[in-house]
């Protein structure tokens, strides 16, 4: 049950780059070649993160730092809503 | 009573923009030493304070680092500092770990990652005041509790809190917590195996490397440790710090949608830019007046003092012309570093890369080689040192290969020499300089989009920058930054220059000629021969024989062109004249104007882009490990800059110009 309830949590989750602006997300999981870069700067698992602009290069706000980073780098964060 | 013997090493640890650098001027004040780390380009800071209790302690700043897993080579020194295996640097004794209080949960990655390694730990909650002003509620007795080291609420920049904070590093220091975390009994064992084995071996830091060869067994494990660490201090931060309820938009916020704003950023960043160049003109125009008058007086107080002869006209015409001729520009040079440490020290300079990534990304490169490309616009040797913060290799050493090409203050003395003999008004001045540093910038570009793949294959360059809040310039500091800088101008002026203007000098005033007439004496001399065989290879140019040994005598160092041209024209000029009026009198040999705006245009092209400067070739090879890119540099450069100058005139001689 509470297997089916994390898979039931990982479907519902986006990429940092699929994710609305201005809204606030919890970091789920952070997979792919510039993980262990991403979490030395903060994105972690279990931080929350809120998506500040869209576009190449993204805007987004990590426990109040303000980091700018590329739309590959985002895709390699999976968000959930907070 | 205080011991002047030193009792501890403390090393300053921190991310980037923690304040750490703030924190070392705040606890040494003017006790610090500026050196270098063995075998790399990296400073190495260290200064001294007294505690309270009249105990000596060295601080060393070492470089900001986000964790000990490195990747640019600033952090690996950091790295490599800690766990003992950087080369004659002692293992410190205590470690003062600087935290910003706006942003404490990701800045005790590093903290935990200090304390694995078993160090005693002071923790400084710096920025403690923004923090409160951001409605944050900071609890040190919890954190203290929770990692098990003393935390201190300060403010670097205000020094609150500094007496706290020395009195927290009094000796004997507080013992190591040592490591906070717990794995899986599985983990455990295979980590204490290690530590047994690497004590075996008998390796600096055990400690350090059990874990790191542990961590390093495949990505899983690494993955497992790094989540568990930033559980452990998502748990503890619950306890120790409580945020506002309510979103407020910040000052930030506020500022950076009209500074990131894809159309007003541009305008915003322009105009900024502008702005700088237009007071580079309009801003010195009184201290240079001040200058030239001094320089003037000097003379003419020499001059009275002195007989004529050959004495005097070295005092006059070569030492005082030609360090004057340089030393002119100080004000231009101070107001150029004075509007880029403020930029540097409002938090803007990141919002300029943010901006630049769109372009760079275009040609290869990311915003992160905007920063040091930026800093090649005060002088090339710290931005091609600025280009350790890029991690990409291929991206890093096609950035030290094009930066000379964004114009350093070295060459200021000449382009604000040559631009008022093309045009008239501050305004146009100013445009034009900021055309000439856009010409280089742009050129750059292209260059690395032409470069970056002859460099070999490699992943696409990927952005990730902090953009740190905006804050009001630290105005110590930046008099600090500008104080250094224009020492360092000034003793450039009073040592190469000097020298340099004895030798030309010497060179247009020997060997003596019968006639007393100065144009006859300066062709018969040393420097009228270097000009004559000069001369065929720049004519093509525009530039008689004078400009071409002015042009080779740059090579030791740019500034001296102008030093050359003071010199050459002393000699056969009236008393009094100005020298920018000297060089719009003089004639070519059928009477013609000599310096016109296409032959000033040749002459600007020329310095734009050939790299007369020999410590940046040396600092590139030391960079790049390797004379070929070095020497590789230098050559293609200096071809480049004779055939663009060479083409500016020849075109523009085809058009009609003279």
């Amino acid at each position: 049950m509470a297997n089916f309830a994390k898979d039931l949590e990982l479907d519902s989750a986006l990429t940092l780059s699929q994710a609305a602006i201005g809204c606030e997300f919890q970091i789920r999981q952070v997979q792919g070649p510039a993980c262990s870069q991403l979490r030395d700067i903060g994105f972690c698992e279990q931080m929350r993160v809120k998506k500040l602009t869209d576009g190449r290069n993204m805007l987004c706000t990590v426990c109040g730092t303000r980091l700018a980073l590329s739309r590959d780098l985002a895709d390699q964060i999976q968000v959930v809503p907070a | 009573m205080s011991d002047s013997s030193i009792k501890a090493r403390i090393a300053l640890v921190g991310n980037p923009n923690a304040g750490k650098t703030t924190l070392f001027n705040a606890l040494t004040g003017k006790n610090q030493k500026v050196g270098n780390y063995a075998g790399a380009t990296v400073s190495r800071k260290s200064g001294t304070f007294f505690t309270p209790h009249g105990h000596k302690l060295e601080l060393i700043d070492l470089p900001g680092a986000y964790s000990l897993d490195p990747n640019s080579p600033d952090e690996k020194i950091t790295r490599d500092v800690l766990i003992g295996d950087q080369e004659s640097e002692e293992t410190p004794d205590l470690i003062l770990c600087v935290l910003d209080a706006t942003h404490l949960e990701r800045h005790l990655y590093l903290l935990l990652q200090v304390l694995d390694l078993g160090y005693p730990v002071v923790a400084a909650l710096n920025k403690i005041d923004s923090a409160e002003a951001q409605g944050l509620s900071l609890d040190p007795t919890a954190l203290s509790e929770g990692f098990g080291v003393p935390f201190v609420a300060i403010s670097a920049m205000t020094e609150r809190g500094i007496t706290q904070l020395k009195h927290a590093l009094r000796h004997p220091f507080p013992s190591p917590p040592g490591r906070l975390w717990k794995g899986p009994a599985e983990l455990e064992d295979a980590i204490e195996k290690s530590i047994k084995l690497a004590e075996t071996k008998g390796e600096t830091h055990p400690t350090a490397s059990g874990l790191t060869s542990v961590a390093n067994k495949g990505p899983e494990t690494k993955e497992f440790i790094q989540k568990t660490r930033f559980e452990f201090i998502h748990r503890v931060v619950e306890a120790g710090l409580q945020r506002p309820n309510e979103d407020s938009l910040a000052l930030t916020d506020r500022i950076d949608a009209h500074a990131l704003h894809p159309v007003r950023g541009w305008i915003i960043f322009t105009a900024l830019m502008l702005t700088v160049f237009w007071s580079i003109f309009k801003l010195a125009e009184v201290p240079m007046g001040w200058i030239e008058q001094s320089q003037e007086a000097l003379q003419g107080w020499v001059e009275s003092l002195i007989g004529k002869g050959d004495f005097q006209s070295l005092i006059v015409d070569g030492i005082i012309a030609g360090v004057g001729g340089v030393l002119v520009f100080l004000p231009q040079i101070v107001l150029l570093f004075f509007f880029i440490s403020l930029l540097e020290n409002s938090g803007y300079m990141a919002r300029a890369a943010y901006l630049m990534d769109g372009v760079m990304s275009k040609v290869g490169l990311s915003g992160k080689s905007f920063l040091p490309l930026l800093s090649g616009y005060a002088c090339a040797i710290p931005g091609i040192m600025a280009t350790r913060t890029i991690p990409n290799a291929k991206e890093r050493l096609a950035t030290i290969l094009i930066l000379p090409w964004t114009s350093c203050t070295a060459r200021l003395p000449v382009y604000t020499l040559i631009i008022p003999l093309i045009f008239a008004g501050a305004l146009q001045q100013g445009l034009a300089l900021f055309g000439i540093y856009a010409l280089g910038t742009i050129t750059a570009l292209f260059a690395a989009k032409f470069l970056k793949p002859s460099l070999g294959k490699t992943e696409a360059p990927q952005f990730l920058l902090e953009l740190p809040p905006y804050q009001k310039p630290q105005w110590t500091h930046v008099l600090r930054q500008v104080g250094e800088r224009a020492f360092a101008f000034i003793k450039k002026a009073g040592t190469v220059i000097l020298g340099l203007s004895i030798i030309l000098w010497f060179l247009e005033s020997y060997p003596k000629s019968d006639s007393d007439d100065p144009i006859v004496q300066q062709s018969e001399s040393f420097n009228g021969q270097i000009g004559e065989i000069m001369e065929p290879v720049v004519a093509p140019l525009g530039w008689d024989a004078r400009m071409g040994t002015a042009m080779m005598a740059s090579f030791a160092a740019r500034e001296v062109f102008r030093s050359s041209l003071a010199i050459s024209y002393a000699t056969d000029e009236e008393d009094g004249e100005e020298m920018r009026d000297r060089l719009t009198a003089s004639t070519r040999a059928d009477g013609a104007a000599l310096y016109t705006p296409l032959v000033g245009l040749s002459i600007i092209v020329f310095f734009v882009y050939a790299l007369q400067c020999l410590p940046t070739t040396v600092v590139v090879r030391r960079e790049t490990g390797s004379w070929k890119w070095a020497t590789g540099q230098l050559a293609a450069m200096t071809v480049f800059a004779y055939l663009a100058a060479l083409m500016v005139y020849q075109t523009g001689k085809l058009l009609g110009y003279s």
